[in-house]
């Protein structure tokens, strides 16, 4: 018999003895998850298989989560929040009560007020107002809803997306995706938890912080999956290294480990058995599951996608082919948002206009993908920025840009999301006539992560790890569900 | 659940103990955990509903909202909090819509309240004593301490408890186990073959401590124990945030591997690391100390504020000090008072008041730095300043030494404020244009005879004037503004002026186009003129624009730059409570007398042997290194939250001789553990001892546990031969995967270095903090974002993934290989000799033979695949070899 399946038939004894006892040091480190959730979370469970599927507070509306984080911040005025009165208003300096006691992250002095660079027109049933900019996702407008005033307190990109994604706006706490894997584990043991996909080029601007496991055990972390090159750091086997002789080297390691099993009796070199054959499996399951050349013409023609390339495209199709093979949650960063009119390529009516392109496409396949594979009912898509854009036009140093472009904006930015429970086109949220400040619905960042895990399962207040001697949790001490747009 | 279970024991024994004997109730261990269990969420610090609070006894015992008197001591009856405890109307019975207490939790407190209700001071909060050793156990008498065979004092403690609990003790591990053992913790690395050799040919304890003597004395001892120490000092080559770009820090590093090497005392180590630079005319080394606390993150990111960003480096260095040597959660005290442990809201602030006076203020230049001169110009900084002591005396010799060093005291363009046509830069620099103004307030020029004036600027023709206390003032500066290839450093005379006053500082220059700026300027500085000596100046004035290297250090600012300090309201710093000075928590020991009320006396206050938190944390940090977990398993806290000691007395016993015997030599600490008969354990457990004790909590086996990313990819490389014991010096970047770094707006880039650097120790690594190098982030490694005290060990597939297939591992497994190949003929002594580089010891049969069958599986496979190629043999052991780099007794410390 090999030894890995001897090791399969073991575990019954294995799991047996261990759920008797306890885990080794690892259990002990892990007892601090009993933080506000003792009643479901087995602290060595945990420390034997953290990733095994668990159960949230109640019972769940969406299973996964796909997170589509156009980092750079896209101007909601050219896509969303249509303002005629900012087209009439357009060229005309901003009004001073705009201006007093504001801080922008560029705008100095009277900046000029900006129209919407883009046409509108409302869609579907609905009515909700989506621009030319995006034609594609304009067809499949009553299966969104639209949260128009989410609110930040930051106004540079690494500390607001530190914000969206961790709930503080510093280094060093765990990302939303390290949370719920947390909270849930994975479905699919083959492949990791929390997969990031990135695409234009750079990482967000907070690096892989906005991914992080913080104080959580590293195992939460975000595996960065890579469209080029190895799909996971060291996953491919060495030059002249063959599948089969990479068996033989983890079945040898197993039989010597569990040898010393035998004589050592520590649990660890049990799980690490464990590890190891799960490390073999994953590097014959990532490379499929990242494999997107044997999709069909159709799928490519859908999405617009690509194989070999890295692209947003290509990232669409592949979280989710992700979530259907069970991945809990999948996060999507794309580069290149930050429209400040610098140069051609971050001109609102340029450079922008081709980021738009770019995503429209593959977006609006992404969820008609999933519904055709009747996985939206229970994958919950967001896309949103870490702020928004300034109705005025940015005149970086008290000059005028060479081309148009818009500040951060930190009042009232758009964020929608489809599948999972959230009402199909609803409009949530009002801003002023010329989209400076909410007017009714006004959300915010933990709002928003609040609703999210509460489309999971979970209350947000009581998903805590202990950590310096307190519970944490990712709403900090804020956080209420959006019960506007949940079914 | 560990913790709750054992503070309900505790709280069981306590009772039987207390009817058996009818002691007196105690309230640390019968009471306090009854209140932070069902009472303080809502009557402690952080909610004080009805105004009840069970922190502090004074708050208990005062009137509380209801204007009854919560606990009247020695009167139970009459005391509200009984009452209410009683109740059997939901609405009004304590806790609040929970669980009613039980009855014996009622008696015991009623008792408690009969007896005076006395608050008990936490285990942690009581002075260090000096414990009596316990006794011999009968069955070890004449073993110890008069044969110096095995153990030592720690093994009475650890015993006596182990004989309380009727357990036996393993026997001595292996001696090529405790071998491995003494070499992996206290170097870091393995021992050579020779060094193996020698010892398992004559393994007695007089070799074992003549090997533990020599190993605390290698240089490697410095550098295996400064990746525990850089954890918790967040050291990174990088600033943070979003640009997240190169700090010049390597230095710092330098110092504590330095400082461990010596055996600096721990007291001079903190001393030196918080306030060198208040020490009486500090070393270069004393500065570079410094660095500690210049870890802190620095935000570079265009249009963000300084000011936010030095006040979050500052509440940083409070709750990393506090951390660090007081295993103390003091964040939470930042937004409240303390939900459970005796400090008050505002005295986060009274302690932040000691930090607050730095001058770093998150510039990008990261000011102030100590600058590091070349060869020629630190002579003339040598030769200036013995010039200055001689000619002008020891107050103006002073001032130019501190400048020259320092480049401090000066302004940066952040005090600037009415900007008209112009403004920051970038948020960083200043930036007007012609015409153009900024005003800065409150500038002392009595005596003040020049400006010191940083800046920049590609055009001529540039003036600039400073007018005194408003735009159309009396011009006391006016001076041409030469263009310049780099940013330059000169003096700008100032007419005669005295007092403090507002300063105008207006640009122009006609021949520039309206939108760019006259000059951007990086910093100015106002001085007297101490040198009187126009020569003598011009080399000032020389050296302060000399090509210089730089480090970040603390430099506290002096009277004219001193900033009050005040409580922020529920943590948020724009909302400016009561002005706090700097003092220390009331509940703690109080400032030893005379000492001064900034860093440095705060550091004496840490250091000092009443202060009962400092040595009880280092012996409990080290203790976890060596053995695996802490006497107090809370690394972090040693608050009422947080896990009581496993060993009391012996945590105690250790913090003693820690301040009175060892003079806080760390090297003697780690002696004294690695030398008792309880590290020296055999790890091995049966599945009674895992069910009685899964954590080995009462150490009957020895410690067993995975080593760390440094220490893995450290012993691949020793193993190999790859490993250079190249010391100190700015970060290498050893072989990393493409595509790993993708920093946003910076071009710096991951740049393989070149010959032994790709092979030094992993603590050379260069740390990217939103990047961190991925063997030791696998493994647990800190990002070194915020100050980790614990690593939690985790065992994932990425790790497995790690070991088998990054080039380090395979290059370090082909080098091995080859070692192996050459040691003999037979190809099971060729694995027999791979495995003993490794474990010291003969590889049992049973797993060579499984090594040997992958050997000739491969070995058949590579001659399938690669007919009549030779060096197979190689390719195929090199796979022998990488198998053992994998296996759990190689990753793991047993």
């Amino acid at each position: 018999m090999d030894p890995i399946g001897k090791y399969h038939l073991q575990s019954i004894t294995r799991r047996h003895f261990l759920w008797e006892t306890a885990a080794g040091i690892g259990g002990a480190a892990f007892g601090s998850l009993l933080g506000g959730c003792s009643h479901q979370r087995n602290p060595i469970q945990m420390a034997l298989d953290p990733m095994a599927a668990r159960a949230p507070h109640f019972p769940a509306k969406a299973k996964s989560v796909i997170y589509l984080h156009m980092a750079g911040a896209p101007s909601q005025l050219e896509l969303f929040d249509y303002k005629p009165v900012l087209e009439k208003l357009h060229g005309q300096p901003c009004p001073p009560s705009f201006l007093e006691g504001k801080k922008f992250a560029f705008i100095r002095g009277v900046p000029k007020m900006l129209g919407p660079q883009a046409t509108f027109r409302q869609r579907g049933q609905s009515g909700a107002w989506i621009s030319d900019h995006l034609p594609h996702l304009a067809s499949i407008a009553d299966e969104i809803s639209f949260v128009k005033c989410v609110a930040t307190d930051q106004f540079n990109h690494g500390p607001a997306q530190l914000y969206v994604h961790t709930g503080v706006p510093r280094l060093g706490r765990p990302s939303i995706g390290s949370w719920v894997t947390y909270g849930l584990g994975t479905e699919n043991s083959d492949l990791p938890g929390f997969v990031v996909l990135t695409s234009g080029g750079k990482t967000p601007d907070a690096g892989k912080s906005v991914w992080g496991s913080g104080f959580l055990p590293s195992v939460y972390q975000g595996v960065q999956c890579r469209t080029q090159g190895e799909p996971v750091l060291y996953l491919n086997d060495p030059e002249g290294v063959s599948r089969e002789m990479k068996k033989h080297v983890v079945d040898a390691i197993s039989e010597v480990n569990y040898k010393h099993f035998e004589e050592s009796g520590d649990p660890e070199t049990l799980t690490r058995i464990h590890q190891y054959e799960l490390a073999y499996r994953m590097q014959i399951s990532v490379p499929e599951v990242m494999n997107i050349n044997d999709e069909p013409a159709a799928m490519h023609e859908l999405y617009g996608t690509q194989p070999g390339k890295s692209s947003y495209a290509n990232n669409c199709l592949l979280a989710r082919k992700l979530v259907e093979k069970g991945v809990r949650f999948v996060q999507l960063f794309d580069w290149g948002w930050d429209s400040h009119g610098t140069d051609e390529g971050n001109a609102i009516d340029i450079g922008f206009r081709n980021k738009c392109r770019e995503i429209d496409r593959a977006t609006t396949a992404l969820i008609l993908d999933l519904k055709q594979r009747g996985l939206l009912d229970e994958t919950l898509v967001v896309w949103g920025g870490e702020f928004g854009r300034t109705p005025m036009q940015e005149n970086r140093e008290g000059k005028t840009m060479p081309f148009l472009g818009r500040d951060h904006h930190v009042e009232n930015f758009t964020v929608w999301m489809a599948g999972g429970g959230i009402k199909k086109g609803v409009t949530y949220g009002e801003t002023d006539e010329i989209g400076y400040y909410p007017v009714s619905g006004k959300v915010s960042v933990h709002d928003l992560q609040a609703t999210i895990l509460n489309q999971l399962g979970f209350d947000h207040e009581k998903l805590t790890y202990e950590f310096q001697g307190r519970p944490f949790r990712l709403t900090d001490v804020a956080g209420k569900v959006i019960k506007e747009i949940v079914t | 659940m560990n913790l709750r279970f054992s503070l309900l024991a505790s709280l069981f024994l306590a009772l039987a103990a207390c009817t058996e004997k009818q002691a007196k109730v105690d309230f640390n261990t019968q009471i306090k955990p009854i209140i932070n269990k069902r009472c303080i969420t809502c009557h402690g610090g952080v909610k004080r509903n009805a105004d009840f609070s069970l922190l502090f006894r004074e708050d208990a015992l005062d009137t509380a909202e209801s204007e009854k008197l919560p606990i009247i001591p020695g009167d139970p009856d009459n005391s509200e909090l009984i009452r209410r405890l009683q109740l059997t109307d939901p609405e009004e019975r304590m806790p609040y819509k929970e669980q009613p207490l039980a009855k014996e939790e009622i008696d015991l407190l009623r008792k408690w309240i009969k007896e005076g209700a006395p608050w008990g001071r936490h285990w942690a909060y009581r002075p260090v004593v000096n414990p009596e050793l316990p006794e011999q156990p009968s069955f070890l008498s004449g073993f110890w301490p008069t044969s110096s065979q095995e153990g030592n004092e720690i093994d009475l403690f650890v015993n006596a408890k182990l004989k309380e609990l009727d357990w036996e003790a393993n026997d001595p591990a292996e001696p090529a186990v405790r071998l491995r053992r003494a070499y992996m913790d206290i170097i870091g690395l393995p021992p050579t073959r020779e060094e193996a050799t020698a010892f398992l040919n004559d393994p007695t304890r007089e070799n074992y401590e003549k090997i533990v003597d020599q190993l605390l004395a290698s240089p490697r001892f410095g550098e295996k124990w400064a990746s525990w120490w850089l954890d918790m000092a967040r050291y990174a080559d990088t600033k943070g945030y979003e640009r997240d770009v190169y700090r010049n820090l390597w230095r710092y590093r330098d110092y504590v591997i330095r400082a461990f090497n010596s055996d600096m005392p721990f007291d001079q180590f903190t001393i030196e690391q918080l306030a060198g630079d208040l020490l009486p005319h500090p070393t270069e080394d004393q500065f570079i100390a410094t660095g500690f606390h210049r870890n802190t993150m620095n935000n570079d990111e265009g249009g963000t504020e300084d000011e936010e960003f030095r006040v979050a480096a500052v509440i940083d260095r409070v709750n990393t000090t506090m951390e660090v040597w007081q295993s103390t959660t003091f964040g939470c005290v930042q937004c409240h008072s303390h939900p459970y442990d005796p400090f008050r809201h505002e005295e986060y602030y009274k302690v932040m008041a000691f930090f607050n006076n730095s001058r770093d203020e998150d510039t990008e230049g990261e000011h102030p730095n100590l600058r590091f001169y070349e060869e020629k110009d630190q002579q003339k900084v040598n030769e200036l300043l013995n010039w200055m002591s001689q000619q002008r005396g020891a107050s103006s010799h002073d001032k130019v030494e501190k400048f020259v060093r320092l480049t401090e005291p000066k302004y940066h363009p952040h005090v600037f404020d009415q900007f008209v046509n112009g403004e920051l830069i970038d948020t960083k620099w200043l930036g007007i244009r012609s015409g153009g103004s900024a005003r800065i307030r409150g500038i002392d020029l009595t005596g003040k005879s020049f400006m010191l004036f940083h800046y920049r600027t590609s055009d001529t023709g540039g003036t600039l004037q400073v007018r005194k206390d408003d735009l159309k003032g009396e011009v006391i500066v006016n001076m041409q503004l030469d263009s310049t290839r780099r940013r330059k450093t000169i003096a700008i005379p100032i007419k005669s002026v005295q007092g403090s006053h507002d300063l105008y500082f207006v640009f122009s220059n006609p021949r520039i186009h309206p939108d760019k700026v006259v000059a951007d300027v990086e910093w100015i500085a106002f001085q007297e003129d101490v040198f009187n000596d126009p020569a003598q100046f011009q080399r000032y004035l020389e050296l302060l624009n000399a090509k210089v290297d730089n480090t970040p250090v603390m430099v506290e600012n002096d009277s004219s730059q001193k900033r009050p300090t005040f409580v922020f309201e529920r943590g948020n710093w724009l909302v400016h409570g009561k002005e706090e000075k700097p003092a220390v928590p009331a509940y703690l020991n109080p400032i030893p007398a005379g000492a001064p009320l900034n860093r440095l006396g705060f550091a004496q206050w840490l250091m000092s042997q009443d202060n009962p938190l400092t040595a009880r944390t280092v012996v409990n940090r080290v203790w976890e290194q060596i053995f695996g977990s802490g006497l107090v398993e809370t690394l972090e806290d040693f608050g009422t939250q947080g896990a009581t000691p496993s060993h009391p007395a012996l945590l105690d016993w250790l913090s003693s001789q820690l301040m009175n015997e060892y003079k806080w030599s760390l090297k003697r600490l780690i002696k004294q553990m690695v030398m008792s008969e309880t590290y020296g354990r055999d790890s091995h457990a049966t599945p009674e001892q895992r069910e009685k004790d899964p954590v080995n909590k009462w150490l009957a086996r020895g410690p067993s546990f995975r080593l760390t990313g440094e220490q893995l990819r450290d012993q691949a490389l020793a193993v190999s031969g790859l490993l250079s014991d190249k010391m100190y010096g700015k970060s290498v970047m050893p072989f990393q995967p493409e595509g790993v770094w993708q920093t946003v707006y910076s071009d710096e880039k991951w740049t393989l270095s070149s010959g032994e650097d790709r092979h030094r120790r992993s603590v050379y690594t260069f740390q990217k903090r939103t990047s961190p190098y991925p063997s030791m982030i696998t493994f647990d490694g800190s990002s070194r974002e915020v100050c980790q005290v614990r690593r939690i060990r985790t065992n994932t597939p990425l790790q497995s993934l790690l070991t088998l297939n990054d080039p380090v591992y395979l290059e370090a497994a082909g080098a091995l290989a080859e070692k192996m190949i050459a040691s003999s003929a037979s190809v099971d002594d060729q694995i027999r000799d791979g495995y003993r580089r490794l474990m010291f010891m003969d590889i049992r049969e049973d797993k060579l033979k499984a090594l040997r069958k992958l050997y000739d599986s491969s070995l058949a496979a590579f001659v399938k695949d690669q007919p009549g190629r030779k060096g197979v043999e190689l390719q195929a052991m090199q796979l022998v070899a990488s198998a053992l780099f994998n296996l759990d007794e190689v990753i793991v410390k047993q």
